[in-house]
């Protein structure tokens, strides 16, 4: 058996259901030594090894809907999206960026439509901790270089109140405390300033405008958009964010 | 007797290590321990780290940077899958290489297994067969890491849990083999001789034998599980807790043939704290101590 085949068909073994370890393929069989131990069952430490393995990286990615639905729950979810989703590199720092749409169509929690957004935070969030370094631009220069958002950052509109499931699952609550999930959506940005994964609110015009540089628009398009927006104070509140980095660097 | 390597292996890039660091006993560098061994002074030679937890960016290289400025750092690669039949990732090659020149590793590794088929990359260090097939593709991807980041890899033995029908060679010989054709040295983990021996009934003593002292640049010890498979038991290399008893010995056993190497304690689930990692250290050191007296130093070469 060739090295290629061996590979592909280990493969598709343990990236199936763990049901298929007792109907092994011949060409696995014939290659792979049989001795006292059962081959499903050393096969099985690889599977339990690779998808608990991918598994545990999610559940420390996902802390919020771990505190909402149980690591157990969470880990049976992590695994379907696995099995369905494997890593396509050899760097998993931001694996698990498709969960959130995954959540969308996943039956058995249909019943929290707020999942697949907390997701979204979630992988903002995470996305915001391994972002490359980058450093925002001066002041001086805003009105006359072109803009871009820090490569960090992420904008969220969620109909649901993001920030308050955050800290109400991660500060700690009781066991049966609840939470008014009816108290409104909003829109935020999520990034790294510097150290630290930021979240800032933002109302419904600055979400827009903010929109608008991150998918390359040009300051002054979003000026001659928004006419009657106060574009002063939306500039000097995000110089002091330091939301913007220059869209050209020299590097 | 090699006619079936149809590579031409490295030809003029220069291949030569960074200098090992003077006192030769590690740890690895994981997230908990971040805080303390900024914090501490610790009697540590050098650090590990795995590359991939720092590829693009983050706020985890803010912390490499800060113990880069207090130890030589060691990059031990579990992501490039040179056991696969297909290229080393660009990317992954690309991302490596730009830590190798921000952070001057004393030393590059990677392992003796496959990861990725495809385009799936399952995460998990996994078995290859003992052929020759196996060595010519492993060995085309170890070049071709070697040539790309113009510096010798070490390449680790792994632990597994199946064996197969078509081996060709023991796995020392695959290995000396290996470093042979390709110029890389070998990174002995003496736990994952430790399992390999009980999980496929060989002698470690003699897998240890076996393997050209002249090829080692680096040991690693770590703590493995048992894991019951009906009334059988299969030892998986967990690096979960205190290296065992057992292993201690085949690690005086293998310092004894290659002398004073680099030695790295791993521990990367249920982190102990970090003065019990240290102490795992110091029961390295005294071992190099106590066979190659107060002043070990490494052997020429």
């Amino acid at each position: 058996m060739q090295l290629d085949k061996f590979q592909n068909d280990f493969k598709d073994l343990v990236l199936d259901n763990p049901e298929a370890l007792k109907r092994i393929p011949k060409d696995l069989k014939d290659i792979l030594r049989q001795d006292d131990i059962p081959l499903s069952e050393r096969l099985k430490v690889y599977r339990n090894n690779i998808i608990g393995g991918i598994s545990d990286m999610m559940i420390a990615t996902f802390p919020i809907i771990k505190d909402l639905v149980g690591e157990k729950f969470l880990a049976g979810m992590a695994r379907s999206f696995i099995m369905k989703h494997p890593p396509g590199q050899g760097c998993l720092n931001t694996y698990g960026a498709g969960f959130a749409e995954f959540l969308e169509d996943f039956g058995p929690t249909v019943t929290l439509p707020y999942l697949p957004d907390v997701a979204r935070l979630e992988i903002a969030c995470n996305e915001a901790y391994y972002a490359r370094d980058d450093h925002p631009i001066a002041p001086e220069d805003i009105a006359s270089t072109p803009l871009k958002l820090r490569s960090s950052a992420t904008l969220l509109r969620s109909d649901y109140p993001l920030l308050a499931i955050h800290d109400f699952c991660l500060n700690g609550h009781e066991e049966n405390e609840t939470l008014n999930l009816g108290t409104g959506g909003e829109m935020l940005m999520i990034y790294r300033p510097a150290l630290e994964v930021q979240f800032v609110k933002l109302d419904a015009e600055e979400f827009k405008i903010l929109s608008m540089i991150q998918n390359g628009k040009a300051l002054t398009e979003a000026i001659e958009k928004f006419p009657d927006f106060d574009f002063q104070s939306f500039l000097a509140r995000h110089i002091r964010l330091e939301t913007f980095a220059p869209l050209r660097t020299n590097k | 007797m090699s006619t079936w390597v149809t590579t031409i292996w490295t030809t003029n890039i220069k291949m030569t290590n960074n200098t090992p660091p003077a006192e030769p006993v590690g740890i690895g560098l994981r997230h908990p321990y971040y805080k303390d061994v900024l914090e501490t002074d610790l009697d540590l030679g050098w650090l590990e780290v795995h590359p991939e937890n720092y590829f693009g960016g983050g706020i985890n290289r803010h912390f490499l940077s800060l113990a880069a400025e207090k130890y030589p750092i060691s990059m031990h690669g579990i992501g490039l899958s040179l056991g696969s039949d297909q290229p080393v990732s660009k990317d992954h090659l690309g991302n490596l290489k730009e830590l190798v020149d921000l952070y001057n590793p004393f030393q590059i590794s990677d392992h003796a297994s496959w990861s990725a088929s495809g385009n799936a990359h399952l995460n998990d260090l996994l078995p290859l067969p003992y052929t020759k097939e196996t060595l010519a593709r492993l060995s085309d991807n170890v070049a071709r890491t070697q040539n790309f980041l113009g510096r010798k890899i070490l390449v680790e033995n792994p632990s597994t849990y199946v064996g197969f029908n078509n081996d060709e060679m023991s796995e020392f010989e695959f290995l000396n083999t290996l470093a042979e054709k390709t110029g890389c040295c070998l990174l002995l983990d003496i736990n994952n001789i430790f399992v390999q021996s009980f999980n496929h009934g060989l002698d470690a003593v003699e897998y240890i034998d076996g393997i050209n002292p002249a090829f080692v640049g680096e040991m690693h010890l770590a703590g493995h599980s048992e894991h019951q498979a009906g009334e059988h038991t299969i030892l998986i290399d967990t690096h979960n807790n205190f290296v065992r008893a057992d292993v201690w010995k085949l690690y005086e056993h293998a310092v004894k043939r290659f002398g004073v190497i680099p030695t790295l304690i791993e521990w990367d689930q249920n982190f102990p704290t970090l003065d019990i990692l240290v102490s795992e250290a110091d029961k390295a050191r005294a071992i190099l101590q106590k066979i190659h007296g107060k002043e070990a130093s490494y052997a020429a070469g």
